[in-house]
């Protein structure tokens, strides 16, 4: 049987069986996404008992106690944090990945992360900004600006922001970016350090100001985001069909991208580039619920959590009484996780 | 054009070494005999030249030890710019020539134009190299120890011990280290250590701990591999040693925010290059737990000058710091 013919005949049946399971399936993932909060709460690089953090919990007010004030002002806020930004960077990862129709597309690819890391720079440097509660918001503000700029880029030109156009914007403008940072870097010891924490992608040292700042943001973002299957299904059979289905490509993707800059704009802002979950993330989701958006997008919006929240737990308690970044965690595991995934999948098939 | 450069900068390199050839027998430096010259390097190495080194190039702090023996070097290279340099911002620099403002960044090409007769660096034992050749420099910058013989003390356990080499390096240099001006600084620092010794002999039970507070963990300093710290034990005062510092980098113990009361200090010696007056409240705000620090809520803490220190003169000024701080002390604060 040859591979077309394979194709033909199974994807349909396919298909359809899952669409009965995916519903439950989700649901599945969103009672996993708990268990894995209640752990990032109970587990960390303090050893808290189990009884002292439920007390904590039970009190809500932090009674002066150290186990009190880490679990409520620490790990609390930790991981409300680390749920909606791993959600934003998976729907993030798969809108982009869906309206550029490139698999290897994430924040990082369409400039959000140099355009962020260039503003931090920027405002230690000319504005004399310092901490990580003021400087979210240039983060946030340059990564607006950069994909606004990669997208100004590619609609150049009477075809729009085509997949290629988009990708070869997104490569010119963030080389152009590490530069301008770079070069602020090599001579500004005060930029060097408030990057060096920045860029490392954390969800250390982010506690309820941080949170409350950037979750606005990215529950309107979420919440927007999920509006985008339908559109994204039909860009998905390329450009000429979604236009002969009566859709309006352009719309379309100004549209994701201006959600896509909202929720990976204000994630990077508050955590620095975290790598791998808006990339793998999507394409694990793919794995799942095959082809239809209208559940990679809620799939990879559970999912990217769960993972991101495993990963800073892990970094946690493996280093006690020190803590690693989950950004580190995420690049020791998630290169060979992405390696599988393309040996075992099709990955192309975005 | 490009390619030219290379060779113009020979042309120009070789026009000025011929202009100058002649003029370093016209004897800028009094030296008692002009040679030969020998110094035991940190390394283990004794480094010789048939003449007394005159044109010198040194590292920002290993400059400031020499100068304040009277030997002006004629470049320095430091590791931040020369302003904020804890060793250099109050020495006058005019004549001396900025080879460098940036670790690891050395124009060697500005070097060369000096034409040194000798290289002072710290040597690190850990790192088996001097100031300005670690692992991590440009390989360009490196390329300043082909330029003359490299020298330096030893970093390692004391900066009283790093002074005295210094001292010794300045002395085989032509230095009179005996000028009353210049031993000044020597009285004051040991007046400085007696003061010390006596303030913490009256605080038996106080315990302080070298911390660094940074956004993302807080670092605890480990006095092996900090000198000042070493001393300060030496001299009486109960630096906590932290349990389990970082194997790849033990400098420090990397402690997370949920972890920040591990150690209960009586005082906190404040890393001296983030410490301000209002540090400590500021923190206090931002970090849930730095108050967790019983020392912190008091407000207990004192600026640390943290690997940098290399004279006698700098360290009685902040000796005398630590002991006002030891003196105005609460030992049961931490308790």
């Amino acid at each position: 049987m040859s591979a077309t013919s394979r194709y033909a005949t199974r994807t349909p049946a396919r298909g359809g069986r899952r669409a009965i399971a995916l519903g439950p399936g989700l649901a599945a993932l969103g009672v996993l996404l708990a268990v894995v909060a209640f752990l990032s709460i109970t587990m960390g690089s303090r050893s808290i008992g189990l009884s002292e953090v439920l007390r904590a919990l039970g009190n809500l007010d932090t009674d002066g106690s150290i186990t009190s004030t880490v679990t409520l002002e620490l790990r609390v806020p930790r991981t409300l944090l680390g749920i909606l930004v791993g959600a934003a960077l998976g729907v993030a990862g798969a809108i982009l990945q869906g309206v550029t129709r490139n698999p290897l597309a994430d924040a990082g690819f369409m400039g959000i992360n140099s355009g962020a890391a260039a503003f931090v720079v920027v405002a230690v440097t000319v504005l004399g900004v310092r901490g990580v509660g003021v400087y979210i918001w240039f983060a946030f503000a340059g990564a607006i600006a950069a994909l606004a700029l990669v997208y100004a880029i590619a609609s150049l030109g009477r075809e729009g922001a085509t997949p290629v156009k988009l990708a070869l914007a997104g490569a010119a403008v963030t080389a152009g970016l590490v530069s301008v940072t770079t070069g602020i870097v090599m001579t500004n010891v005060d930029a060097l350090n408030e990057l060096r924490f920045w860029q490392v992608g954390s969800l250390a040292g982010r506690y309820t100001p941080v949170l409350t700042g950037v979750a606005p943001f990215l529950l309107l973002g979420l919440a927007a985001s999920l509006g985008f299957g339908r559109a994204l299904n039909g860009l998905a059979l390329g450009e000429d069909t979604a236009r002969g289905l009566g859709q309006h490509v352009t719309r379309t993707r100004a549209a994701a991208f201006a959600v896509v800059a909202l929720l990976a704009g204000a994630a990077t802002a508050a955590c620095g580039p975290i790598i791998f979950v808006g990339l793998v993330v999507p394409h694990l989701a793919r794995l799942l619920c095959g082809p239809d958006y209208r559940w990679i997008l809620p799939y990879s919006m559970v999912l990217a959590p769960i993972v991101l929240l495993l990963a800073d737990v892990l970094g946690r308690v493996a280093a006690a009484p020190d803590e690693l970044q989950v950004g580190v965690v995420l690049g020791v595991i998630g290169a060979p996780a992405f390696v599988a995934i393309v040996r075992y999948s099709r990955l192309s098939e975005v | 054009m490009r390619a030219w450069r290379p060779i113009l900068a020979v042309t120009a390199l070789s026009v000025v070494l011929a202009g100058c050839g002649g003029r370093s027998d016209t004897g800028e430096t009094p030296a008692a005999a002009d040679g030969p010259w020998s110094f035991t390097d940190g390394s283990g190495q004794v480094v010789k030249a048939d003449k007394i080194p005159t044109r010198i190039i040194a590292h920002a702090g290993e400059a400031a030890a020499l100068m304040s023996f009277g030997i002006k070097p004629v470049g320095i290279y430091s590791d931040e710019p020369v302003k904020t340099d804890p060793n250099l911002r109050n020495l006058d620099l005019t004549g001396i020539e900025i080879l460098g403002e940036e670790w690891g960044k050395i124009n060697v090409e500005k070097a060369a134009a000096l034409r040194p007769d000798l290289i002072v660096g710290d040597w690190w034992p850990a790192e088996k190299a001097h100031s300005g050749m670690e692992e991590g420099v440009d390989a360009q910058s490196k390329k300043l120890a082909e330029l003359a013989p490299v020298a330096g003390v030893t970093q390692g356990k004391s900066i009283v011990a790093l002074a005295e080499g210094y001292e010794d390096l300045a002395e085989s240099l032509g230095a009179d280290v005996d000028k009353p001006e210049i031993a000044a600084n020597k009285t004051r620092f040991e007046e400085a250590v007696t003061a010390f010794k006596a303030a913490t002999a009256g605080k038996p039970g106080l315990t302080v701990a070298a911390m660094s507070p940074a956004d993302d963990k807080m670092y605890v300093a480990n006095p092996e591999y900090a000198p000042e710290l070493l001393d300060l034990q030496s001299w009486g005062l109960k630096v906590i040693n932290p349990g389990s510092p970082d194997p790849g980098f033990p400098y420090w113990e990397n402690l997370s925010w949920e972890n920040a009361d591990k150690y209960q200090p009586d005082l906190i010696l404040w890393d001296g290059r983030s410490f301000t007056p209002t540090a400590n409240a500021e923190w206090g705000g931002k970090q849930p737990t730095w108050f967790k620090i019983k020392a912190a809520k008091a407000g207990a803490a004192v600026s640390w000058p943290a690997f940098w220190l290399h004279t006698y003169g700098d360290f009685a000024i902040e000796l005398n710091k630590l002991t006002e701080a030891v003196k105005a002390a609460d030992p049961n604060v931490g308790n």
